[in-house]
Formats: structure tokens, C-alpha cells, sequence
């Protein structure tokens, strides 16, 4: 029986060196967060609905901001274009509150962090689905917030704050959410 | 402890049969070694998908983020037959332990035996003492070093606090090593990082006296994270055949710790321990030389142990990452058959690597200590009576894409040298082909060994004991059938070939299926000997032996299918169906008369369905139903089940639930056990009420 494990044993080691041996390079980083990321507003679209009245005059787009420092790269390119139920998505970035328009979804970079409140005080009344990936968003009135849990991607959902911004939230995207509530004004019951 | 003075009706005379000798200690080999929780099945796969926007949000949530060295790997990709309970899967199962949750899983046999008791394997060979599944929790092996079985009754946690179970169904010994030979069952706790703020669940009914638990966890500075839990439970005696209240009610005190710290540095520590004590009853078969004795005995068991992990991971760049983990684990069992302490001692290295855009590389070594010590008794003997033992280990897998995002062929190997059979080694080929998104085919071939347990090797136990006048004319007095082990004994051998195919043709509807066959050679037999008279312990009595030997082959074959359905947004429905075949061929020179009831001990058919609806945003109402064939060798006939599960948010925080257990059914038997004789109970129909509380 020894004899027969030694030999396994070299078959082993020779495919090992071999296949090691060639194709030595570094491999490549990436960034797979944003990426990720890019196909959960993708979806959220899919899980949210706006009023009639939201969806702009020709109810032909669906306008996804970026405001602050862009940390997607180029990876909401793979949405641009592509459509939610006949609507194109559309991306638009803004560098400063005072360049931000209308938007039917509005991602919140964490280069903003400090100026959340007065962000969401602003888009309040645009039934505007807010995202964002920082600590506490949700809590702090923004509609959904990425977290990372065991190194892949969940988030929260503060149906309060979406339900004052006139968004109805699917069953689905609840259930698979976390759910919080505003931290400081309290639950409304 | 208190006497019983009559057998209930209704139990089979046990006999030397059923003794089947789950047995057998040892384990120490065990080994497991690398098994370290942060790797399910390391057959990764590296890249996204090209287009990120036709997966579902559930699969979205399932990628990790993390470097390619980093990350684990996304479990619907692994080339092996794979099942995973969620957190979600627990709570709203309503079941209240861990060996009732794997239930869930196809490919699993889990039958109780008594209240306290489990018969659990993955593909065949049940018993109390199954030998052929390796169970770890956060990494640590809770594989029995004394009886290669695990001992359900301590193998908890604080539910709410376990992130997931991977179980994997076929041969995982390439990673794991020795043992994990018919499957592996990782049971993995949240981080610390994963459980802030506090929790608290209450409850009771009718066969759950009462259980209750506290939790609290939060931050040490910035990047430290802890939680802290206390849980206890105390469970009604089941019944006898007869219906008479048994003796098997138990109680089991548990308390842990877990800090993580996971900054954004390159370092990640992980610090857990738990520390427990409990009684667990039972009413066991009396074997004694003694005219006096009554015919059973009711016991109370004392269970208690600890265990301390730590784990520091590093992630040295973009496509290396290292983690070295130890632990210590004390378990301790005293009761009227043995008592026993075992002390293990673990630490394991292990390197993940990517290598180009090719390979993924994952090696590591493995060192084990085991020290136990063990009190003879007239039931069962070990010589020695308290034995130190080392393991060593090492393994290497190579992930290798053949065609990005299409071919993967996966290779790898465990090597090991144990006290018992020295060197093993145990390799794996699994291909991985995905024609197209949505469509995953499979192929596997592993060797793997169960190698000796401790009483294979040196135990003795003593099966039967025969009252004077039934031997006569032969002898007189007493007759005592007794099981050794042998020095000789060899390793078990397994070759499995193992295909799988998955689809998910939609968002809404998946499949999963896994077929195997499974070729196994030097399984254990109990070879009769020559009777020969003993004089000690007196009066001087007639012992018949049987030996552990290896003259026995077989072949086992199955196909376990799961499949999950959405037909509406708020109702899942997850159903497994598992078939299995066992045929076994005794050696011509073998005289076993027993080992071919493994061919009846396990069902050849089982169906769960499992249903969740959410009728509104606080009111979920959940059923589970489980058909499980015949056990021929046993007297265990097929059942129907069905657990029910009402839950109920009232403010967000609090939830009520109301949770039927075993409902179609006053009481139905599950499991005979073997080895020890322990009488089996039936397990009753069951409700009790829950509230938990978030804050």
C-alpha cells in the first residue's frame, strides 16, 4: 500500500510543478465591490416603484445620479442604456449638491458623508430612491444602504423613509434586506 | 443514578447484533486539519460574470467582494454536492437544535434515537456512532475522539448567532482528511462584527420544558468587534414503545464569547470559546455479573467541556493570503458505561495563493495533539487506559481554469501519517463545466480512508452478558459476548465517482442534482473467535469474542435532488428528495454475522418539502414535511411529518412564534442505536411558544 501512495505522490508533485511552472503572472485587482454594486441599483430599479408623476415627462428614462467622488469606475457602463420595464437607464454624475438635478435614483458617494443630511434634505420631495454604502445612511433617513456582510454585499432598507419619499418597495427586495427604522425622530408608532 | 427494575414493552432483546460496533474510537486521525471554516470547498471560481445585470439579487448577494486571494468562493460554483442552511432557514424551521436542522439536508440520514440522541451520517451507514462524517463548527472538529462518532447532545450554539451549515455530501478528506469520507458539515458562526447590540429569546412547551438566551455584542474601539451569549434548555423525557415516560430528559447550560477584529489593515484576528455543563438521562441495558442487578439502569450522564479558538488571517497581497489557526477543546463525559476526558490540541497553516489567472493554489499543514483519559469499567475497557497521540498533515489544491468561465478542473490531496496506519493519502480530480449561465455540470472522483478508531484498535466492550443455565451444557455460569479491537485493524477505503448538474432556468426556480457511487473496501467486521473462560472480575464466566476486522466491501449508490421555487413574491417553497442503495459483500473467510444490516439501517427513500410564506410584513407562516422510508433491519416503519411554524412581528423588535413539532403523530420511533445499549425512546408530538427580542 506504501508503494502505491508513493506513487500517487509523484503524480501529484508532477502536476503540480507543471502546471505552476508555467503563466507566471501577477494576477489582475479589481474592483468587483463597485462592479457588484452597479448590478444591485440595477435591480433596484426593477424593485421600486415611483409615482407617475416622478418619471419625468416622457416617462422614457430612468435617471441614475452619482453625486460626489465616483468610486464605480466605469462599471455603470454595463447599465447605461439597458432597459426597466421600457425605461433606459440614464447616468449622470455630479461632482457638488448645487449640480444635482432631478433623479429617480441618486447613489451618495462617501466622499459626501458630511453633507448627508443636507443632501437628503434637498431630494426629499423628488421621490428620489436614495443609496448609499456609509454606516448609519439608512438610520439617518436615505432609503437604502450597501453594507458588507462576510465579504458580500447586503444592505438595509429603511421602508420609513421610503414611504415619505412616495416609493413603493417590493415585497422581494424587503424581504431580503435588512430592515431599520430612523435613528433619531424614532418609529412613527 | 436510579434502578429500573423492568424492561418496557415493546423493545427487541438486544443482542450482539445490533451491535454493528459504531465504534470505535479513535480518531485521533481525524484530522481535519485544514479544514479551517473561512474555505467551504475550495473549488473557486474567480471571475464575475460577464453580465453582472442578469443575476438575481440573491445571487448578487452571494459574490463575494473580497481580492481573488481573499475571497472563499461562491458555493453554487463548487464541483461537489453541496446544501446550505441559512440563518433564515433555522429560524423560521422553528427547529430548536442543530442536528433537528440538518434534516433539511439531502443526502443526510438524521434519525433520533432517544431524547438527547442522534443517528446522523451522509450517504449510508447510520448509527449513533456513524464514522464516516466529519462535523466541524468555526473550523474546530467535534469529530469524537473516544467513539469515531460525534456526540450530538453538546454540539450547540446559540442559533440565532450561526451565519450558515455547509454540508458537503461525498468525500471532502482531499481538504479535510481523514474521516470526512461519506461527507463534512461545517456549521459557521457570524462574525462578532455581524451581531451588535442585544438579544434575548424565551420560551417553553411541551416537550421544551423551558429555554431562554441572552446575547450582546459591540464595538471595542473601532475595528474591534464582540458578542458575548448565555443559553439554556431544558427537554422533557420522551416515551417507551409502551408509552411510559422515559428516563431521557436533559439540560444543558452554555456560555461563549466571540471578538473579531477586521480593520481595514491586512490583518483580521478571530478570538471564540465556549464553556458548557449539563446532565443528559437515559435508560441503558444493565450487563453486570451480578445475580442482583436489576435488568436496566436509569442514568444520569455529566457532560461538560470548553474549547478556545483563535485564528489570525493575512491578507499579503492582492493574490496571497495566509491564516494560522488554534485550538484547544476539553470534552468530558462521565457515566455509568465510561468515564472520559479528551484533550485536543490543533494548529493549522494555511496558504491561499492565485497564480497568474489560472491557478488558485491553497496549501497548508496540520499538526494535532490528543491526549485522553479514560476509567474502565465492566462495560467497556481500553488498553491503555489513557493514550497521548499526534497527527500531522498536510494538503495542497490547485484550482485551475481551463476556459474563463467556462472549465475549472480542481486537483488536490490530503497526505497524513497517524499513530494507528501511518501514512494516508487521499486525492481528489473534480471538473467543473458550465455550458452556459444558468447551467452547471459536474464530475468528481476522491479517494478518501476512515482510518481505526481508538477501540478498533485497543477497546474492548462487553455486548451481552448470557445469565447461567443458558449455556448449559457447555458452562454453567455466565456467557459475556465482548467486542475487540484489534492492532491489525486496517483503514477503512473509499473510491467515490460522484456527477452533478445544476440549473436555474429563472430568477424563481432552481435544481440541483447530485448522483454517486461509492466503492468501499476493508470495511469493518466483527470476526468470531474461540470462547474462553475468564476469572476476573468473578464469578469466572465464558467470554465469546469478536474482533474488528476488515473482510467486508461494498458498493453504494444514490441520487439526492433539491429544488427551490418562488411562485409568488412571498412564498418559497424548498423540497430535497434522496434515494439510496446499499450493497455490502461479506469476505469468504468472514464470520460476521452482523455487519450486513447496514444495508437496512438506512432509508432507501426521503422527501422534505419545505413551505414560508410571508402573509404580511409581521405575520410569516411556515410547514415543513418529511416522509422517510423503512429501516428493514430495524423495527422502525416509514413515517410522514410535519412541523408548523407561526411567526408574528409585533414593532419590528419583538417576534413571537408558535412552533408544532412531529405533528401527525402521538409518537413514532426513529433509530435502534448500536454499541452501547441504550434503550431507544419515540419521539412525541410537540409544540412550544418563543419570543424574541432585538434591542
Amino acid at each position: 500500500m506504501i508503494r502505491k501512495n508513493t506513487k500517487l505522490f509523484l503524480v501529484i508533485c508532477a502536476w503540480l510543478v507543471l502546471g505552476i511552472g508555467y503563466n507566471l503572472y501577477a494576477g489582475q485587482p479589481s474592483s468587483r465591490e463597485y462592479l457588484v454594486k452597479g448590478a444591485f441599483l440595477y435591480n433596484f430599479a426593477k424593485f421600486v416603484s415611483w409615482p407617475e408623476d416622478a418619471l419625468g415627462d416622457d416617462q422614457m428614462h430612468i435617471t441614475l445620479c452619482v453625486l460626489g467622488k465616483n468610486p464605480f469606475g466605469d462599471a455603470l457602463a454595463a447599465i447605461e442604456g439597458r432597459a426597466v420595464e421600457n425605461r433606459k437607464v440614464v447616468i449622470k454624475h455630479c461632482a457638488t449638491l448645487d449640480e444635482l438635478g432631478k433623479c429617480q435614483i441618486l447613489f451618495i458617494s462617501r466622499s459626501e458623508e458630511r453633507n448627508v443630511s443636507e443632501i437628503l434634505a434637498k431630494v426629499k420631495d423628488w421621490n428620489t430612491l436614495t443609496v448609499s454604502d456609509m454606516e448609519g445612511f439608512a438610520q439617518r433617513g436615505g432609503v437604502i444602504n450597501f453594507m458588507t456582510v462576510e465579504k458580500k454585499i447586503h444592505f438595509e432598507i429603511n421602508p420609513d423613509a421610503a414611504e415619505r419619499t412616495g416609493l413603493k418597495i417590493s415585497s422581494k427586495l424587503l424581504r431580503l434586506a435588512k430592515i431599520v427604522k430612523d435613528r433619531e425622530t424614532g418609529p412613527e408608532h | 443514578m436510579i434502578d429500573r427494575s423492568h424492561i418496557p414493552v415493546g423493545r427487541k432483546s438486544p443482542s450482539i447484533g445490533r451491535c454493528f460496533w459504531g465504534a470505535a474510537l479513535g480518531t485521533l486521525l481525524l484530522s481535519v486539519a485544514a479544514g479551517v471554516c473561512w474555505a467551504g470547498a475550495r473549488d473557486t471560481e474567480p471571475q464575475l460574470p460577464a453580465d453582472l445585470t442578469e443575476l438575481s439579487l440573491e445571487d448578487l448577494m452571494n459574490i463575494e467582494i473580497t481580492s481573488v486571494a481573499k475571497k472563499t468562493q461562491k458555493l453554487s460554483k463548487a464541483a461537489a454536492a453541496i446544501f446550505v442552511i441559512t440563518q433564515e432557514d433555522i429560524r423560521r424551521s422553528g427547529v430548536t437544535s442543530i442536528p433537528e436542522a440538518l434534516r433539511m439536508v439531502p443526502g443526510l440520514e438524521v434519525a433520533r434515537i432517544d431524547a438527547n440522541k442522534w443517528a446522523i451520517t451522509s450517504r449510508g451507514f447510520n448509527g449513533r456512532f456513524a464514522n464516516k462524517l466529519l462535523v466541524l463548527i468555526d473550523g474546530r472538529s467535534v469529530y469524537t475522539p473516544l467513539f469515531s462518532g460525534v456526540y450530538w447532545d453538546v454540539k450547540d450554539t446559540l442559533l440565532e448567532d450561526i451565519d450558515r451549515i455547509e454540508v458537503i455530501r461525498g468525500p471532502g478528506a482531499a481538504l479535510w482528511g481523514a474521516n470526512a469520507v461519506n461527507g463534512v458539515i461545517n456549521i459557521i458562526t457570524k462574525t462578532a462584527k455581524d451581531t451588535p447590540g442585544g438579544l434575548v429569546t424565551a420560551g417553553a412547551g411541551t416537550e421544551e420544558r423551558g429555554f431562554g438566551s441572552v446575547r450582546y455584542g459591540g464595538n471595542l474601539g473601532q475595528d474591534t468587534y464582540y458578542r458575548v451569549y448565555a443559553k439554556y434548555f431544558d427537554r422533557d423525557n420522551a416515551v417507551f414503545a409502551s408509552g411510559e415516560d422515559a428516563a431521557d430528559g436533559w439540560d444543558v447550560l452554555r456560555a461563549g464569547f466571540r471578538m473579531d477584529l477586521e480593520g481595514s489593515g491586512p490583518d483580521s484576528l478571530t478570538l471564540q470559546g465556549d464553556l458548557y455543563d449539563g446532565e443528559t438521562g437515559e435508560t441503558i441495558l444493565t450487563k453486570s455479573l451480578n445475580p442482583n442487578a436489576p435488568p436496566t439502569l436509569d442514568e444520569e450522564n455529566d457532560i461538560s467541556g470548553a474549547n478556545l479558538l483563535g485564528r489570525w488571517k493575512r491578507t499579503v497581497s492582492n493574490t496571497s493570503e495566509i491564516a494560522l489557526q488554534v485550538y484547544y477543546d476539553r470534552t468530558e463525559r462521565n457515566s455509568v458505561i465510561l468515564d472520559q476526558i479528551h484533550d485536543t490540541l490543533d494548529i493549522d497553516f494555511q496558504h491561499l495563493l492565485a497564480l497568474g489567472g489560472r491557478h488558485e493554489i491553497v496549501w497548508g499543514v496540520g499538526y494535532r495533539f490528543i491526549s485522553d483519559d479514560i476509567t474502565n469499567t465492566f462495560y467497556g475497557s481500553w488498553d491503555p487506559d489513557s493514550r497521548d497521540d499526534d497527527l500531522f498533515s498536510g494538503f495542497v489544491q490547485d484550482d485551475i481554469t481551463l476556459v474563463k468561465d467556462r472549465v475549472y478542473l480542481t486537483l488536490g490531496s490530503k497526505f497524513e501519517h497517524n499513530d494507528y496506519t501511518g501514512f494516508e493519502i487521499q486525492p481528489n480530480a473534480r471538473l467543473m463545466w458550465t455550458p452556459q449561465e444558468g447551467h452547471s455540470i459536474w464530475a468528481a472522483i476522491s479517494r478518501a480512508v476512515r482510518t481505526p478508531s481508538r477501540t478498533e484498535e485497543g477497546g474492548r466492550l462487553n455486548n451481552t452478558v448470557l445469565p447461567p443455565g443458558s449455556l448449559l451444557p457447555l458452562f454453567p455460569g455466565y456467557g459475556v459476548v465482548s467486542l475487540f479491537g484489534d492492532g491489525n485493524y486496517e483503514s477503512e477505503e473509499l473510491l467515490a465517482y460522484e456527477l452533478g448538474y445544476r440549473v436555474q432556468p429563472m430568477d424563481q426556480f432552481s435544481v440541483d442534482i447530485a448522483a454517486f457511487f461509492n466503492n468501499y473496501s476493508n470495511l469493518r467486521t466483527l470476526e468470531p473467535g474461540n470462547p474462553f473462560l475468564e476469572v476476573s472480575p468473578s464469578p469466572a464466566h465464558l467470554v465469546f469474542p469478536f474482533t474488528a476486522d476488515n473482510k467486508m466491501d461494498g458498493e453504494t449508490y444514490g441520487v439526492e435532488v433539491a429544488a427551490g421555487w418562488r411562485p409568488l413574491d412571498w412564498w418559497d417553497l424548498k423540497a430535497t428528495y434522496t434515494y439510496l442503495q446499499i450493497q455490502l459483500d461479506l469476505g469468504r473467510d468472514s464470520g460476521d454475522p452482523l455487519s450486513l444490516s447496514a444495508e437496512g439501517e438506512s432509508p432507501h427513500h426521503q422527501v422534505s418539502l419545505r413551505s414560508s410564506m410571508d402573509m404580511t410584513r409581521d405575520l410569516a407562516l411556515d410547514w415543513w414535511v418529511r416522509y422517510v422510508d423503512d429501516l428493514p433491519s430495524q423495527d422502525v416503519g416509514s413515517y410522514f411529518m410535519l412541523d408548523v411554524r407561526l411567526g408574528w412581528k409585533l414593532h419590528g423588535n419583538v417576534e413571537l412564534s408558535v412552533v408544532g413539532q412531529n405533528l401527525l403523530d402521538d409518537r413514532h420511533p426513529e433509530f435502534e442505536p448500536e454499541l452501547i445499549d441504550t434503550i431507544a425512546t419515540q419521539i412525541e408530538r410537540s409544540v412550544y411558544g418563543k419570543v424574541t427580542w432585538h434591542f
